[in-house]
């Protein structure tokens, strides 16, 4: 199981206020029976998994470099609190070469095996404007390889957060907007009929990373509407673990692969011995057809 | 060590300014003298320390007009020669001194001059030497030093270079330098200088290859202490069309010392650029020269005394130093520098230092590297900031006694302004330009000296080109003025040093105009401006390129500073190409906004049709610049961008990039934190993002040179502003004027191009696809390929020659009728023959291919004869009444009517449904016209390998002439191949006939068509000959053949066939040869027995290409057949293949087992080895 379970140095770090916060939720969480937290992160390289991973845990855990990826495989991160752990696993960007890296996803996959996902976060930028194909497709991947019912234990985690909308858009509308255009994405992307998507209703979290990140008073980190952001994304996140879906368990037979191949595996046996008696019988009927033809002429 | 030298180049005295005053010899004097109280004063003041005895010092730049030295100050007398070659060189100098000290004697130098050599180098103290010579023009140079008392030496050096086209003409010469001449002759008083002429030769057009250079060097040495040793460099470069070649040889000098008080030092290093193909340099070549022969000056930590440049040189070397410390100072300090050097020429201040210390009001940095200057050798070392170079440090140009002649390629710049302008280090190049300047003032002082006219050759014509380029530089400075920009910013000093080394590369003499012409052209476009009323002739459009959402639209905006476009956050906010006409600071902008790109790769055809719009839409009014947006502070990492410049880089092909600038947006954007958690500079963040940009450029267009410059924008309102309104970006840098200067900077570049001809692009073609050379061995082989000639439908079954048929008669008719007076014969059947013994079967066997064999013949000979008989027929026919022949035209005709099922190609052994060949049947109609599909032999197993039809039709015209029509037409997947050919022949008399051809193929992309005609002869029964022309025009490039071929036919087994020929296209030209000899069996073709031999040899770009072929097939026994086959070319690949067949013998077969089984064993073998 990856890699040592730590005690949880960085909560300390979180301004009271925020670990104040925190210790509320996970009490809560606590409540429901649940005594591990484990999220993966997936996303684009360089939208800030990482970064985001980082700040959550409060500690430098993983290395972040702004212009290549330091993420090469996937890492977890385990880290201990009075009782309840939480594990972190960050993961490589999903893109390489404006292609949906399906070698990074089999590395996912085989990293993942045995153990149960509780939230998925999808990273995604704020500050992009535009969605387009790429996403849709690294989503249906993602749908294709760990199951659409991955996207119920979902939280979409918008990066970049503290922004500056253009065309004097407020701060509200143009995150609504975007995480709309993002959500319609994996909508389509996960192949989810829409209905059962809306159901889900996938909440969405905004994250700032940058040591530049406003603070209010009780020097928490927050965004340019004033909500500090880690307790806020803390909260969604345990609000997607206890949503009532069930968590995503990977094993074997989802890494494998969907069911669809080994459909009917068993025939193959048989269907080779059709074929046989099928081909023996059409040989025999030619023999005599030859013997028949010698008598005639 | 210090750096005590003080060097005076003589030539430098005369600057510009002095240029008419030297002009008549009277003023030398004069001139001389003042230049000599000036450098006093300069030296004493600037150099107190560096110099030893900094007073003592003196200099003299002297050219002796008629041969006279001139000798009036001191005891030094500087020395210049310079050469010229008539390819227009220039010259440069530069003056080293490196504190090695070096003995020298008394040395004086004579320079001879030697033709017919390569130029050598001498090493040592002693000896110097050199200088050039043409291969055509020889002259001598003396040249001798004088101190009063003793005998300074001097180093003359001599570059040279050689270049050889494919003709193989060579310059050289060298430079003797002897002492024991010297020191016979005492002293000289005189001074002489030569010019020499060099002369390069280009070689033909094809190769031309050229490359010319010389040079010499001189330098006196008055009273010194210590001398140090002077290390000059030649460069030398050649261009070889596009291709750059360099041969640096660097000579180092080493001198001598001794006696004297003061040294001085004179090196002269000529640079002669060859222009001899104009067209094909281009601009950034020639500053990859510069800026090595700089870097060289950089390191000679020795400040030049010379007066009026002095304080540039010194920049130079402060500027160099700097370049390490920071970029920016260098940026100040260049501006400085080129203005200083402005200054200077006008002003003529008494006091170096007081400029000096000019020069440090605006750039504060100018005091340091006064004391850097003496901090000498270890300031040298430091390596070039420019890994891409190597620079020798001044080390080892002290010991580089001798000269190293080695190609050494140069950088080379793409166009456009290379790098990218925060990143620049203008220092070198700008003070380049000011010491090509002084060198070009030298050497124009020197030419004046024998010409006695400081206007001498183009004079009228020059001069106009010159006063347009003027135009231009005023144009462009009132630009800068617009855009609120001082000729001291990176971009204008950049272009203004490009505009002027244009300008010396077309100009024989021009350079000492190059200062002037800023001076007036500034002051022009001051005045111009000030005035307000002149209307600027100037207008640029703008092409935006970029992913979706980056804000291509809003940038456009932003430069209007009104909405033009509409912008949507989440939408796509343009969904066609269009462009927007308008003025920014009255200067008349278009810009083309087009729609946003896709990344992924999957949206490549997405882009395709996209670009493919803007590609149609910009062919009327091409842009003049490209910007390439992307956003500052989206990291596109694992190349995610690369799908979509790749797509960019197919549509309009790599040329692109190189008026390319690269945009990048939402530059306000903060940058990102650092791997330790801590804020990263803005400015480390632009340089890292602009670098992946750059790269990911780079890769996609494939040319590693590229390095195209970048500007920041900030669409966004909430961005910060100055106080005129004006957008600033996070480092203080008010953008659009930057991203627009840098626009109109391409574009005023290109237009000086188009005015100097630099280019073989057009203007009005940005984006021309490179035109290439035709592929003349492509077009050759086939023009070398023996043709068959078209024949009339009763002749088609003949045999090619109809020679054969004669050759063959005499020795048939012994056999006549052989077959027929043997005995009958009963073949067995199966079942019999398996009841004889081996023996009988043997015999029997035996016999029956006798037999077989015998009745072959019989049949062609019976074949042969009826031939012969319609053949005899037809001549008859020829004679009788019109009639006769209709009706043999009717009776053929009708018995073609009947369709007839054409011979099938073999149809497969098994019935693979997979292999289709059976649904391709065909009927011979009645038609004329032949229709066939092609079958692709070599396609995929289960692939239908048809791909194309076959339309084939033989006309006859006038009952004599055969024309005959083949075309075919091929498609699959990737392309579509269309060849058609027409091929027409006539007889005139006997054994002469004519053909004519035209050929269309596709050849890669393009169509070439052909026009061939050959004329065969037929003198001797034997012997043929064969002499063809052909044409071919190849997308615009027309290439012309000749070919001659001569057919021998030595008897019946033997024939041989010889041809030769070249082709010519675009002053290129191949040349070619083929034979073909075969040698058959006795009784072909009944024998199966073949042997050929095929040789061709093929010389292209003096690339000789020779390839042998040999194949024989000989049949073993009754039912085998063996095969050889060996091919062979000059490169060492050949390839040997042995075929046996055989009917019978179905254990060889087993030998295909062989590899097999070897691979087997050895599997095994390797394991153990493996372990």
């Amino acid at each position: 199981m990856g890699s040592i379970i730590r005690e949880w140095v960085g909560f300390q770090q979180f301004p009271s206020a925020t670990q104040s916060k925190l210790v509320e939720l996970f009490g809560k969480l606590k409540e429901e029976g649940a005594s591990t937290l484990t999220i993966l992160v997936m996303g684009k390289g360089g939208v800030g998994k990482s970064s985001t991973v980082n700040s959550v845990i409060g500690e430098r855990v993983v290395n972040v470099n702004s212009f290549s990826s330091e993420v090469s495989r996937p890492v977890m991160v385990s880290r201990t609190r009075s009782g309840f752990s939480l594990n972190i696993i960050d993961t490589p960007g999903l893109v390489e070469g404006g292609y949906v890296s399906y070698q990074a996803l089999e590395l996912i996959k085989r990293f993942l095996l045995n153990k149960t996902i509780d939230v998925l976060l999808y990273v995604d930028r704020l500050d992009a404007y535009r969605v387009d194909d790429l996403d849709k497709q690294i989503i249906s991947a993602i749908s294709d390889n760990f199951g659409k019912e991955i996207w119920r234990k979902s939280l979409l985690v918008l990066t970049h957060a503290q922004l500056c909308p253009p065309d004097d858009l407020s701060y509200d509308v143009f995150s609504a907007r975007r995480s709309e255009a993002v959500l319609k994405t994996i909508c389509a992307g996960s192949r989810m009929r829409k209905r059962d998507f809306e159901d889900t209703a996938m909440p969405v979290g905004l994250v700032e990373n940058s040591g530049r990140c406003n603070k209010n008073e009780n020097d928490e980190k927050i965004l340019p509407n004033g909500e500090a952001w880690i307790p806020s994304l803390v909260k969604e996140i345990i609000g997607v673990a206890t949503n009532g879906n069930k968590s995503i368990v990977v094993d074997k037979r989802l890494i494998d692969g969907s069911e669809s191949n080994d459909r009917g595996k068993v025939l193959i046996p048989l269907i080779l011995g059709v074929q046989w008696l099928i081909v023996k019988w059409i040989q025999r009927a030619i023999k005599d057809d030859i013997a028949k033809g010698g008598k005639a002429l | 060590m210090e750096n005590g030298v003080a060097s005076v180049g003589g030539p430098q005295l005369g600057e510009e300014k002095n240029v008419e005053n030297q002009v008549s010899g009277d003023k030398v004097e004069e001139r001389v003298l003042v230049g000599s109280d000036r450098l006093k004063d300069f030296e004493d003041e600037v150099f107190e320390e560096a110099v030893d005895s900094p007073e003592q010092l003196q200099d003299l730049g002297a050219k002796s007009e008629f041969g006279v030295c001139v000798k009036t100050v001191g005891d030094s007398s500087s020395l210049v020669v310079d050469e010229n070659s008539n390819m227009e060189n220039e010259a440069e100098t530069f003056e080293e001194a490196v504190g090695a000290l070096v003995e020298a004697g008394d040395l004086e130098d004579l320079a001879a001059v030697v033709g017919g050599e390569r130029s050598k180098d001498l090493v040592g103290g002693d000896s110097v030497d050199k200088i050039d010579e043409g291969g055509t023009t020889s002259e001598v140079v003396c040249h001798e030093l004088n101190g009063e008392k003793e005998v300074s030496e001097i180093g003359g050096d001599g570059g040279n270079e050689v270049s050889m086209g494919a003709v193989g003409v060579k310059c050289s010469h060298e430079v003797g330098l002897s002492r024991e001449i010297l020191s016979e002759d005492g002293k000289m008083e005189e001074l002489k200088k030569d010019e020499l002429g060099t002369v390069y030769h280009n070689t033909g057009g094809s190769v031309g290859v050229v490359q010319l250079q010389e040079d010499n060097g001189d330098a006196l040495n008055d009273n010194v202490p210590k001398v140090d040793t002077e290390c000059h460099q030649v460069e030398k470069s050649g261009e070889l069309k596009g291709d750059d070649t360099v041969l640096a040889s660097g000579n180092g000098v080493p001198e001598s010392e001794q006696l004297m008080d003061n040294s001085t030092n004179l090196d002269m290093g000529l640079q002669g650029v060859s222009n001899g193909d104009v067209k094909d340099t281009s601009v950034p070549v020639d500053s990859g020269h510069h800026e090595e022969i700089h870097d060289l000056n950089a390191n000679s930590a020795v400040p030049h005394t010379v007066e009026a440049t002095a304080a540039p040189e010194i920049l130079n070397l402060l500027s160099e130093k700097f370049v390490n410390e920071s970029n920016e100072d260098i940026r100040d300090c260049v501006a400085t520098s080129a203005t200083l050097r402005e200054e200077y020429n006008k002003t003529e201040p008494p006091c170096a230092d007081e400029k000096v210390n000019g020069v440090g009001k605006e750039s504060n940095v100018i005091e340091e590297p006064k004391n850097k200057v003496e901090k000498d050798h270890e300031e040298k070392k430091r390596t070039q900031g420019n890994g891409e170079r190597e620079i020798p440090t001044p080390e080892k140009l002290a010991s580089l006694s001798e000269k190293s002649t080695g190609p050494a390629p140069t950088p080379v710049r793409p166009a456009g302004l290379g790098r990218a302008a925060p990143l620049l280090e203008p220092a070198p190049r700008a003070v380049q330009q000011q010491q090509q300047q002084r060198v070009n003032g030298t050497a124009s002082q020197v030419q004046s000296q024998q010409i006695e006219d400081p206007t001498n050759g183009e004079g009228d014509e020059y001069n106009e080109t010159r006063e347009k380029l003027q135009m231009i530089r005023v144009k462009f400075l009132r630009l800068a003025h617009r855009l609120g920009q001082t000729p001291h910013n990176v971009v204008v000093a950049q272009v203004l040093y490009r505009l002027g080394l244009a300008e010396q590369l077309r100009g024989r003499n021009g350079g000492r105009v190059g200062a002037f012409s800023f001076d007036r052209a500034s002051a022009m476009a001051e005045q111009l401006e000030a005035a307000g009323q002149e209307p600027l002739d100037f207008s640029c459009t703008i092409m935006v390129l970029g992913k979706t959402g980056v804000g291509k639209s809003a940038t456009i905006n932003s430069i209007f500073d009104e909405v033009k476009f509409g912008t949507d956050a989440f939408q796509l906010g343009t969904k066609k190409v269009q462009d927007v006409v308008g003025t920014v600071q009255g200067i008349k902008v278009r810009v083309i906004d087009t729609p946003g790109l896709l990344p992924s790769g999957s949206d490549q055809r997405q882009n395709e049709k996209i670009l493919n719009s803007v590609k149609y839409f910009i062919k009327r009014t091409p842009p003049d610049i490209v910007l390439y947006l992307d956003r500052l502070d989206m990291q596109s990492r694992d190349f995610g961008d690369m799908p979509l410049l790749r797509t960019i880089t197919d549509i309009f092909g790599p040329s692109i990039w190189f008026n390319a600038i690269v945009v990048l947006t939402h530059a306000a954007s903060a940058p990102p934190d650092g791997p330790n958690g801590t804020a990263s500079s803005y400015d480390m963040f632009v340089t890292q993002r602009s670098h992946v940009v750059q790269q990911a450029i780079r890769q996609a267009a494939g040319d590693m040179r590229l390095m195209n410059p970048v500007s920041l924008v900030e669409n966004h309102s909430a961005c910060r502003t100055n106080r005129a309104g004006q957008r600033v970006l996070p480092n203080g840098q008010v953008w659009k004027p930057h991203l627009l200067l840098l626009s109109f900077a391409s574009k005023i570049l290109a237009e000086a191009n188009a005015l100097l001809k630099l280019q073989d692009s057009p203007p009005g073609k940005p984006f021309a696809t490179r035109s290439r050379a035709p592929p003349l061995p492509f077009l050759l082989s086939s023009l070398l390929q023996s043709r068959p000639q078209v024949k009339l439908p009763e002749e088609q079954f003949g045999d090619e020659d109809g020679i054969d048929d004669d050759l063959e008669e005499s020795s048939d008719s012994e056999d006549e009728s052989e077959y027929d007076d043997l005995p009958p014969f009963k073949s067995l059947t199966k079942a019999q023959v398996a009841k004889l013994t081996r023996a009988q079967k043997k015999a029997y066997f035996d016999e029956l291919e006798y037999r077989e064999k015998l009745l072959m013949r019989k049949q062609l000979k019976e074949e042969k004869n009826r031939r012969k008989m319609t053949k005899k027929m037809a001549a008859a026919a020829k004679d009788l009444p019109s009639d006769y022949s209709e009706n043999a035209e009717e009776e053929s005709g009708g018995a073609a009517s009947v369709p007839v099922p054409m011979p099938d190609l073999a149809l497969p052994a098994s019935f693979d449904s997979d292999n289709p060949t059976h649904r391709y049947r065909y009927l011979d109609t009645s038609n004329q016209w032949l229709v066939r599909p092609v079958l692709e032999t070599h396609g995929w197993d289960h692939d239908v390998g048809y791909e194309g039809i076959n339309v084939e039709r033989l006309f006859v015209v006038k009952d004599k002439i055969p024309l005959s029509f083949s075309g075919q037409v091929t498609k699959d997947k990737k392309d579509a191949n269309v060849q058609m050919e027409l091929a027409s022949s006539i007889k005139h008399g006997d054994g002469k006939s004519t053909s004519l051809g035209f050929d269309m193929q596709t050849v890669g992309k393009d169509l070439a068509y052909t026009l061939r005609s050959e004329a065969k002869f037929c003198n001797y029964r034997k012997n043929k000959a064969t002499a063809g022309l052909s044409v071919t025009l190849l997308g615009d490039a027309l290439s012309a053949g000749l070919k001659v071929e001569d057919k021998l036919i030595v008897n019946k087994r033997f024939r041989m066939v010889l041809s030769g020929g070249a082709m010519t296209g675009r002053g290129d030209v191949a040349y070619g040869g083929s034979l073909e000899a075969q040698l058959r069996d006795k009784d072909y073709p009944l024998g199966r027995s073949l042997s050929t031999l095929g040789l061709s040899v093929m010389d292209w770009h003096g690339d000789l290409a020779v390839g042998c072929n040999i194949q024989s097939q000989v049949p073993i026994g009754r039912s085998t057949n063996l095969i050889a086959r060996g091919n062979l070319n000059n490169r060492g690949a050949g390839q040997i293949s042995i075929r046996i067949n055989s009917s019978e013998q179905l254990q060889i077969a087993l030998i295909g087992l062989l590899p097999l089984l070897k691979k087997l064993f050895d599997y095994p073998q390797q394991m153990q080895f493996g372990q």
